[in-house]
């Protein structure tokens, strides 16, 4: 806040004081100079798809929060919009697991640092934040291709210290208390702790075609899903890849889990 | 007694007749009719904002469904398997109910094919396939169908030749919105689902 504010020192009056009100309206205040990254267009390959499907998904260009979203900014959000408060929320939306870790409604609390990325939110809250910032939540190809991109070269599978830090992450479990999202190393787009914080959901998460632990799907119930028992594996070799898939088929959309967070995406230009 | 009935009758005429003019003026300045007075309970879908658009081409809220129960099942028009078949499971559920209570549900049937199943094509789609008339076909942004496929527990993904992968739900909601029953699949389950509307029917409006 203050490096913006030095910037605009030799400005007019009148335009900071706008800026001021901008900023105090609650939009989409600027967090610390870094506000969103660009992602380059490119290709997103899944790692599980459909014999219909095809091998691989354009993706446009698009720009993605370099952060993801923390405990203080989801408190903004909650204090600005009542319904979304823990003791409000409609049960349609978010699960017993909404926001447990705070202290209280409007509390963070001890394990709940500022600083730190926001989990226990429900799909429906992390939408509902996204639209009041006038954002959206990124699509699965899209926050796959963000986090395909490594430290230094846009393919961070051929990195050895991007392969390094994932997997020594994967390996570790989820501590009680999240760590600041600014500890996550940006990778060459600028956008940070896509691995290394916490996973995050995607607007079509519910994409993935399973119907529940891996083993029943051996025998996949051809009449549950139309077209569902064509999905076959197509890369065995992306370990975490198969993870996060793993994570999404797993999950419901009014649920929240202590290692799961979300970050916004937005179109490059605006329609 | 009968007439201290009359009497709270006609009180309570008095109190409605002066609102009335009211009422009716307030339907036609805005698109919405007026929401009921009772808050909707905690687990009725009705409280979702998507916003859709029947095959007529007019605005459509979910939560104009209350006060009916509802089989809601989501569906492509192009679709070629699975699709006609949940229309024929609903008819079927539909003719299990005693005679006097088959009109009593409303059918709502929401594409996933935001792109190709305009309100026009649904309209054709309700020709083609001659559909009752009391159907509701709804076409929504792909935001509010993503919103609505969450809430019912349904997936879907568009494939490369664009026909959907999808859950086969068809989901029988309360008078108020409430999930009471969802049958799931493609084979029986059919008595269970009309047993669940039977008594979803049963249930008076504002009752819980």
């Amino acid at each position: 806040m203050s490096r913006l504010r030095c910037a605009f020192l030799r400005l007019p009056r009148l335009l900071l004081a706008l800026i001021g009100a901008a900023l105090a309206a609650g939009g989409a205040a600027p967090r610390g100079g870094e506000a969103m990254a660009t992602i380059p267009a490119g290709v997103y390959r899944p790692v599980s798809r459909a014999t219909t499907d095809p091998e691989t998904v354009a993706v446009a260009a698009f720009r993605l929060d370099a952060l993801p979203v923390t405990n203080a900014e989801f408190l903004a959000f909650v204090v600005a919009h009542p319904r979304w408060r823990r003791s409000r929320v409609s049960p349609l939306f978010a699960d017993e697991t909404y926001l447990r870790h705070w202290a209280g409604d409007t509390e963070l609390g001890p394990l709940a640092p500022p600083d730190a990325p926001v989990v226990n939110v429900s799909w429906f809250a992390a939408r509902a934040y996204a639209r009041a910032e006038g954002r959206r939540l990124p699509l699965l190809a899209e926050w796959e291709l963000a986090a395909a991109a490594g430290y230094a070269t846009p393919r961070g599978r051929d990195e050895p210290d991007f392969n390094r830090d994932l997997y020594a992450w994967l390996a570790r479990p989820t501590p009680d208390v999240l760590p600041a999202v600014s500890s996550a190393r940006p990778n060459i787009h600028g956008a940070r702790g896509l691995h290394g914080l916490v996973w995050e959901w995607v607007d079509d998460f519910d994409t993935a075609m399973v119907t529940g632990e891996s083993r029943a799907d051996a025998a996949r119930d051809q009449n549950l899903f139309c077209g569902g028992a064509a999905a076959a594996a197509s890369d065995p070799g992306d370990y975490a890849a198969f993870m996060r898939q793993a994570l999404r088929s797993s999950l419901k959309a009014r649920q929240g889990t202590a290692s799961l967070g979300f970050r916004c995406a937005a179109d490059l230009s605006p329609p | 007694m009968k007439t201290r009935l009359l009497v709270v009758h006609l009180v309570a005429a008095a109190l409605l007749l002066p609102a009335a003019p009211l009422l009716r003026a307030a339907d036609a300045c805005c698109h919405a009719p007026l929401a009921p007075a009772a808050p909707l309970p905690a687990a009725s879908l009705y409280q979702a904002e998507a916003d859709f658009t029947t095959d007529a081409g007019a605005g459509f809220r979910l939560a104009e469904l209350r006060g009916r129960p509802v089989v809601l099942a989501m569906f492509f028009a192009s679709c070629t398997y699975a699709c006609p078949t949940t229309i024929g499971d609903i008819l079927r559920i539909r003719e299990k109910l005693p005679a006097g209570l088959r009109d009593e549900a409303r059918v709502v049937m929401v594409t996933f094919d935001v792109e190709r199943d305009t309100p026009a094509a649904l309209r054709d789609f309700r020709e083609s396939r001659a559909l009752p008339e009391d159907w509701v076909l709804l076409h929504g942004s792909a935001d509010s169908v993503r919103e609505l496929a969450a809430l019912l527990g349904v997936k879907f993904k568009r494939e490369a030749d664009g026909q959907f992968a999808h859950s086969n739900l068809v989901t029988i909601l309360s008078r108020e919105g409430e999930i009471v029953h969802q049958r799931a699949g493609l084979s029986g389950g059919l008595a269970e689902a009309a047993a669940a509307l039977e008594s979803a029917i049963g249930v008076e409006a504002g009752k819980p």
